[in-house]
């Protein structure tokens, strides 16, 4: 299982120079299978240029974690939406109030949008994430509701003996002390259980937390904790907050490698997201489990 | 850490961190009625911490702690505000007596609210108490 970082920024884009090496494009993440199958993780700003990149006839499933601004945006600019040769399959929670499709339509519509979801040429399919597991590709894909702002997924992905976790916008901490919580308590905990990689919301250094209680994201001590429960392997630090240019996040990050460092763990397993990033993320045999190919 | 049981419902745990975070006692119950939580304020009324006592099964909690109608009859299991919370996924209100770890026994107006978050059904309730003043007697 490959990946690539295409947008580990949250909120809103935040372009500019002070940006450039963590990047600036909101949540997206393409995983390519051994299969061949590829699967998009949101769809950010981040999914406009992998749109770019994507040459072949694309077979493409994109799974949204939910439908704030900064997982949809870019799917308007997504350049496959507009090939009639493009097949496209997007997953999401379910809605007792309306379907995925007339969800998204709210953003791809007059007046927010020139175009509307039924003149995209591309053919399009809306699906409502299943309750239990399923399968695209050689991947094993499981969901559940996991605590944010609105109704909100975490992924679990997993092909052969990998398994990778996608949780981006996350607070487990609310309201709990999670060192103290026994793991049954813990939101997104059978999710991310034991994972060969975790990819988690990590937006605040721990001293901004607390003018941010209840936002639906974590502080870097909490997504840590969060890590060192479920037993993951290695962690991918993402959904970087909009004000953190690349020094600010360069310190949390060895901060965060410090932290981990606290809590038992080898520094080195802790990663801040980059875009551009392309990981290789292994299997158990190796105890890193994961490499950077770019 | 604990055990390694299965995670409970998104819905159950944030439930039990508000009820954590509130003064007024509650009880958290699961899909099958257990008792699966209480808050601090419940602890003080019940003479037991949450943490002393575990998850209990309706039978077991009912048999520790009532409750009681008025002439001290124990209240059948079905008939429970909890109960009826979790299976008809409707709201239930009682007032009954309980008594706690000490032996005392209190006259306690009870509310239970299911937490239904799919179309399967309830996952569980919330079940606030609000004491009546001033009729605590202890047991002969």
């Amino acid at each position: 299982m490959r990946l690539k970082v295409w947008g580990a920024r949250g909120s809103v884009p935040a372009p500019g120079p002070e940006m450039n090496r963590y990047g600036g494009n909101t949540s997206c993440v393409e995983i390519t299978l051994a299969s061949g199958e590829h699967l998009i993780l949101d769809a950010g700003t981040g999914i406009r240029t992998l749109g770019l990149d994507l040459t072949v006839s694309p077979h493409v499933n994109i799974l949204l974690t939910h439908l704030h601004l900064d997982h949809i945006q870019g799917l308007m600019f997504f350049p496959p939406c507009f090939r009639a040769d493009a097949d496209i399959t997007i997953w999401g929670p379910a809605s007792p109030e309306a379907s995925l499709e007339d969800r998204v339509a709210r953003y791809i519509s007059a007046p927010l949008s020139p175009v509307e979801v039924r003149e995209l040429p591309c053919d399009v399919s809306f699906r409502d994430t299943p309750p239990s597991e399923w399968q695209l590709g050689s991947a094993t894909i499981r969901c559940e509701a996991i605590n944010h702002r609105g109704p909100t997924l975490g992924f679990r992905i997993t092909e052969g003996d990998t398994t990778l976790c996608y949780i981006p916008d996350h607070e487990p901490a609310l309201g709990t002390v999670l060192g103290d919580t026994d793991p049954e308590w813990i939101s997104g905990y059978d999710l991310a259980r034991d994972a060969d990689l975790l990819i988690h919301d990590c937006q605040y250094a721990d001293d901004e937390y607390p003018l941010h209680v209840g936002w639906g994201h974590s502080g870097m001590s909490d997504a840590l904790t969060f890590a060192s429960c479920v037993g993951a392997r290695r962690m991918l630090l993402f959904h970087h907050d909009p004000l953190h240019a690349d020094g600010f996040l360069d310190d949390l990050h060895a901060a965060a490698r410090r932290r981990w460092a606290e809590l038992g763990g080898d520094p080195a397993l802790i990663t801040m997201a980059r875009e551009g990033e392309e990981l290789e993320v292994g299997t158990a045999a190796t105890p890193a489990g994961l490499t950077t190919t770019a | 850490m604990g055990t390694m049981a299965a995670q409970k419902p998104l819905e159950l745990i944030l439930a039990r961190n508000l009820l954590t975070s509130i003064s007024t006692p509650a009880f958290l119950v699961d899909q099958d009625a257990a008792l699966v939580f209480y808050n601090e304020a419940a602890g003080a009324l019940l003479g037991r911490s949450f943490e002393d006592v575990g998850r209990m099964s309706p039978e077991e909690w009912t048999s520790r702690y009532g409750p009681f109608d008025s002439n001290g009859q124990p209240l059948e299991l079905d008939e429970l505000p909890t109960t009826r919370a979790v299976r008809d996924g409707r709201p239930a209100h009682a007032v009954f007596t309980i008594r706690s770890a000490t032996g005392s026994k209190r006259e306690i107006e009870s509310s239970a609210f299911p937490i239904v978050a799919s179309e399967e059904g309830s996952s569980g309730a919330m079940i606030f108490f609000w004491p009546q003043d001033g009729d605590e007697a202890e047991d002969a």
